[in-house]
């Protein structure tokens, strides 16, 4: 194997790995725009990824799993959108309620369902679509157009979000929620049913985010086998201003660390491993001590607004 | 018609205890017809889980030993909590505190006790308080969300843990990343020999009534709670709101250290790759419920330690995955939440 094809499939990897950060990042970025800050991600991700791989391993089918992961961040999201929005539960405490909630019922539902087994109950990971004629370009067509459906889906995600949010007046309406929701009320825009859409559709990628890990990487669940994605989505989130395509930058990174980690890893060159396992979250700390002054969030985010009170 | 239910609801609603009891009731209730649809019995799975740690003294002393750990892994978040700050580093901070104290335990373990236990609490202490320190700093210095780098210096910790207990002062027998024992000058006297009790139950109760007056009746505790009521009228009034962030998140860190500390000296005697696995994120779950109140916490904290003894006993002996206690958990944090958005009506 030459210096090219290890790049090739380095590149080819990046993508691979990217997706969970992209689908995650930017269901929270969503919400944000609105000005709900999701804390549960990582338990959203936990559960979506053992519902979905029950519901894969009972009916044989991936693309039911993936309905089911996204049935439960839709349920999560709307819990999440009732308290904080409608009844005004301060945001921080219903996301690490939600973690705890869904950290649990990720290890207790497998129990019930398939109970404890000697050998891992095991799914077909997700199959390669290679797009027809794309496939056919030499080097590109390797690194970008040979890919599990959710890797096309992640990046045609991130550039409707994009289109959304900045070209379309909906779009407009929404960010208005988050940078002051006093002037979009004032101007019509309901505040609450903007943030319950944004929620909701933001949980469900950030279900998908999670069912991604034992549909790709594992063919099986295994207990915290997010291990720290969802949180590093956050980071993700506040790393790429709150905006859709520096955000799929940024996924793009996260994921070169991670696979550089792995690579690192295998090929021992004589730092300790446990080091390499700490890369992720310390390379994370660093880049935020670098961006995060001059990153933008929405002016109302982590804040409920009521509508009632006078100041802000 | 129900007016006498009216006039019942309004007493207890306006009682704080009352209704938290009554949260606490429907969260059994509603959690007792999830585990009734698993296919269980919920009366004889409540029976086990509240009961357990009264029936026999082994019980109550596994309780007590629960209880020291998760109290300061409370504590931990509550302290920053007041200041308005979330620290989801507990685990994290814990195990720096385990890794400071074996180290201590291990670099002097030929000193005596008088010496070496002191020390190695300190070690526990400072490390956990350094761990607390960073995420404390990155946000005085960089504004960056303490929620975010204290829950991703778990993860530095996690690997840390192993580091240490394989490549540093791995014990090459043990057939688990455990390191080699500390001194015997390190360990906690018991306060009971069988079943074993360490002492590290005074530590706790001097601690809890230390922080209780600290938050409660200190002057600044009262900067601290005046930072997380309102930060805008703590800074006018003459606060310097971002040292108290840092202060919270400091004192957070050394408690959840003397955690991880008491946890070595007194019953693990090493470290140990997953100590923490215990106690995970239960301390925020406990500082949440209490809501902050630093009078609270060790009380919650042992009701959260009676339903944990009881979980894992009725695991054993009634074949229910411990998993179930989780949903009483999350539904007693979520109803004690909810009962004070409906006091707030």
């Amino acid at each position: 194997m030459d210096i090219s094809q290890g790049f090739i499939t380095f590149l080819r990897s990046l993508l691979l790995t990217m997706v969970p950060f992209v689908l995650a990042a930017q269901g929270t970025m969503l919400a944000g725009r609105t000005g709900v800050f999701i804390v549960a991600q990582e338990g959203i991700m936990l559960t979506s990824a053992s519902v979905g791989f029950i519901v894969s391993y009972k009916t044989g089918s991936l693309f039911y799993g993936m309905l089911a992961a996204l049935l439960v961040g839709g349920i999560y999201g709307v819990l999440i959108a009732y308290m904080t929005t409608t009844l005004k539960m301060n945001q921080f405490v219903i996301g690490l309620s939600f973690y705890f909630v869904g950290v649990g019922l990720s290890t207790l539902i497998p129990k019930l369902v398939i109970g404890v087994t000697l050998t891992p109950p095991l799914i077909p990971t997700l199959q390669d679509v290679p797009i027809p004629a794309l496939r056919q370009i030499p080097i590109i067509g390797d690194i970008f157009f040979n890919h599990n459906i959710l890797v096309y889906l992640s990046i045609l995600i991130s550039m409707l979000l994009y289109y959304f949010l900045y070209k379309t007046s909906w779009g407009l309406e929404m960010r208005s929620v988050g940078e002051n929701p006093k002037a979009a009320d004032s101007l019509g825009i309901n505040v609450s049913l903007q943030r319950y859409i944004a929620v909701i559709i933001g949980c469900m990628l950030i279900g998908l985010a999670g069912v991604y890990l034992p549909m790709v990487y594992t063919g099986t669940f295994t207990e915290q086998m997010t291990r720290g994605r969802g949180w590093l989505s956050s980071a993700l989130a506040f790393f790429g201003g709150w905006r859709p395509l520096p955000i799929f930058l940024g996924s793009l990174f996260f994921a070169g660390i991670e696979v550089l980690s792995y690579r690192v890893q295998v090929q021992s060159v004589g730092i300790p491993y446990q080091f390499l396992l700490m890369l992720p979250y310390v390379a994370t700390i660093l880049v935020m001590m670098l961006t995060f002054k001059r990153s933008t969030t929405p002016a109302f985010l982590g804040k409920n607004y009521d509508r009632e009170k006078r100041t802000l | 018609m129900f007016w006498w239910y009216r006039e019942i609801m309004k007493k207890i609603l306006s009682n704080t205890f009352a209704s938290y009891f009554l949260a606490v009731v429907l969260a059994f209730i509603a959690s007792g017809v999830f585990i009734a649809a698993m296919g269980y019995n919920p009366l004889k799975a409540y029976q086990t889980i509240l009961f357990t740690s009264f029936r026999t003294v082994n019980g109550f002393t596994q309780t007590l030993l629960k209880f020291i750990p998760l109290t300061l892994l409370a504590f931990s978040f509550t302290v920053p909590y007041k200041t308005g700050k979330f620290n989801i580093g507990g685990e994290g901070q814990f195990l720096m505190g385990a890794i400071g104290a074996t180290a201590v335990g291990i670099l002097g373990a030929n000193l005596p006790t008088y010496i070496l236990l002191p020390l190695v609490l300190l070690g526990g202490i400072v490390m956990g308080g350094l761990w607390g320190l960073i995420p404390g700093w990155l946000l005085y210095q960089f504004k960056i969300s303490e929620i975010l780098t204290t829950v991703l210096l778990n993860f530095v910790s996690f690997a840390l843990v192993n580091y240490i207990a394989t490549a540093v002062w791995g014990d090459p027998t043990a057939g688990h990343p455990t390191t080699l024992p500390i001194g015997d000058g390190g360990h906690l006297p018991m306060l009971v020999g069988n079943p074993p009790l360490h002492s590290g139950i005074i530590i706790l109760l001097l601690v809890a009534v230390g922080i209780y007056y600290f938050t409660d009746r200190s002057t600044l505790g009262y900067d601290i709670v005046a930072t997380g009521a309102n930060p805008r009228a703590a800074s006018v009034y003459g606060i310097n709101t971002r040292v108290m962030f840092v202060l919270g998140l400091l004192i957070a860190g050394a408690l959840a250290g003397l955690g991880g500390a008491i946890e070595v000296a007194g019953i693990q005697h090493h470290l140990i790759e997953g100590m923490h696995s215990n106690f995970k994120i239960l301390g925020i779950i406990i500082g949440l419920i209490s809501g902050g109140s630093s009078l609270a916490v060790p009380f919650v904290a042992f009701f959260i330690s009676i339903l944990e003894v009881g979980a894992s006993a009725m695991q054993r002996t009634l074949m229910i995955p411990i998993e179930v206690v989780y949903i009483v958990e999350a539904l007693v944090l979520l109803f004690v939440l909810l009962s004070d958005v409906v006091r707030r009506r």
